[in-house]
């Protein structure tokens, strides 16, 4: 139960560099800033944060997880250790999801946008889990928070614009085939939800599968041999 | 235990590491010792698998490395010459998390016990010494009570008192059977732990042997005496095994004229760089 532990590992990790008081403290935002609104508003701007939640905090955050196992030369333990690259992945990007979507469901209890628990839960956590397999895979191959943190710009952007657009009322069928747009489809529990569970799915399939290739060529790079 | 054939890589097209060979004993401590930039953290990554871009054969306890699965990293330990660990994480919760990655599972309050940091098992690594890290570390490495113990640089920037400490720590792994490499540019830890060191230069083996071996096989012990003459102080150097040939020797012996008379054996760094023609340190 090589992943259980790693879990474990992970969650006290997050918990102990205070990325759950990040969250804690974005979420108590987030709540605060809903019920400072227009009720007629809250919905969408519930979504909106339920979707920056996830994909901006997941990526950052574990983007920045990466770097910090990086510079306290964690990673060296982790290549000569039993641990397969694709557990290492597992655990980091689970990890993180939990999190999101339990503050996910917070926000969306508080904006009343939740419709279908099971939609929604699914959409949250596999957005989350998508996006911080982004922040992963860009975080693997950069050596500074800086040098992230530009890196990051362009896929913010790939998947934020379309589906803030979205949301917001460009709705064409075609456009659940994008991550973010699935995810907030699944979110609202929308009349498509069901394909675009099956579109967050096969993102998710292929993030996941990319990032641990990703992480096997990191944790080989320990040696000093780019792949 | 480890056995390695024609050995050959490259990090670029001109090549590091060329024809190496060597086989080490299980229960032997074998040492790489060469300065910085001959090779020997390469040769290490290479036997711990963390590069497997080689030629040749490298096999550890029976597996050729660059075919290694995941569940080859339970027979070995590794403790780097840096400490790779949670730095915001206690001690103890550092070692029951690395713990907790392998199937066979040590004691981590034992092993906290045996090298002294029970009591500090519940500060943050961050505030530890760098002599409590290393010792932290070396025992990270043998939690899973791995067969083969790969250490790079074990008593680097540590004070004697923590040197000596680690150095302990390594010959009761040894006393309990285990197969220690150790990379080092330090002769007297070589001297003191390997039982065969290989010396590295350039990415090529120069000579392997047992360091006494090295030592007696290049230089023979010499004596240094100095006698007054003409009311200056004359000094003399000569091979032990050419005492009885030195008639100055015996005269001045015979007349009580010696000022001081002192016997030296070269060490393993003399031999290192009368073989190499380069410096260790």
């Amino acid at each position: 139960m090589r992943i259980k532990a790693l879990l474990k590992g992970d969650i006290s990790f997050q918990y102990k560099y205070g990325f759950y008081f990040l969250y804690i403290f974005f979420s108590a935002i987030y709540i605060g800033l809903l019920f400072t609104l227009p009720e007629s508003w809250r919905g969408e701007a519930a979504l909106l944060m339920i979707f920056t939640d996830p994909a901006a905090l997941g990526l950052y955050f574990m983007g920045a997880i990466i770097l910090l196992e990086k510079s306290e030369r964690v990673l060296d333990s982790i290549a000569i250790s039993p641990v397969k690259p694709v557990e290492y992945v597992l655990s980091k990007l689970l990890s993180i999801s939990i999190i999101s979507t339990v503050v996910g469901i917070l926000i969306g209890m508080a904006g009343g946008v939740i419709s279908n628990v099971f939609y929604f839960c699914a959409g949250v956590f596999l957005g989350s889990f998508l996006f911080s397999a982004v922040g992963l895979i860009i975080a693997a191959n950069i050596p500074t928070l800086n040098a992230f943190i530009i890196a990051t710009i362009p896929a913010s952007f790939f998947i934020s614009v379309p589906a803030i657009a979205y949301l917001f009322g460009v709705k064409k069928a075609w456009m659940i085939l994008h991550p973010g747009v699935s995810m907030i489809e699944l979110c609202t529990s929308g009349q498509n939800a069901l394909p675009a569970l099956l579109v967050l799915i096969a993102w998710t399939a292929l993030l996941f599968l990319l990032s641990s290739q990703v992480v096997r060529r990191m944790l080989l790079s320990v040696g000093g041999v780019k792949l | 235990m480890i056995s390695v054939k024609d050995l050959y890589f490259s990090y670029t097209k001109k090549p590091f590491i060329e024809q190496v060979n060597f086989e080490v004993e299980s229960g032997e401590i074998f040492g790489f010792l060469g300065p910085s930039g001959a090779g020997k953290s390469t040769l290490q990554k290479i036997l711990t698998g963390l590069i497997t871009t080689y030629s040749g054969s490298v096999k550890v306890n029976g597996t050729e490395v660059k075919q290694r699965k995941n569940s080859f990293y339970e027979q070995i330990g590794v403790d780097f010459e840096f400490p790779s660990l949670y730095e915001k994480l206690t001690g103890r919760a550092n070692l029951r998390f690395f713990n907790s990655l392998y199937q066979k599972q040590g004691d981590v309050e034992t092993l906290l016990a045996s090298v002294g940091l029970l009591a500090d098992a519940d500060k943050k690594v961050a505030d530890y010494s760098k002599g409590m890290k290393s010792r932290l570390n070396f025992i990270k490495a043998i939690l899973h009570d791995p067969d083969i113990l790969f250490l790079d640089e074990p008593t680097s920037g540590l004070d004697p008192s923590n040197a000596r400490l680690m150095k302990d720590m390594i010959l009761k792994e040894k006393a309990k059977g285990k197969t220690i490499i150790l990379t080092t540019h330090n002769m007297f830890d070589a001297t003191e732990l390997c039982d065969r060191v290989a010396f590295i230069v350039d990415g090529k083996i120069k000579a392997l042997d047992a360091p006494h071996n090295l030592i007696m096989s290049k230089g023979a012990t010499k004596i240094t005496y100095t006698y007054a003459q003409n009311g200056k102080e004359k000094i003399e150097h000569i091979s032990l095994r050419k005492t009885s040939e030195d008639e100055l020797l015996s005269r001045l012996l015979k007349d009580n004229q010696l000022l001081s008379i002192h016997s030296s054996e070269p060490t393993l760094n003399d031999i290192f760089v009368e073989l190499t023609g380069r410096h260790l340190q």
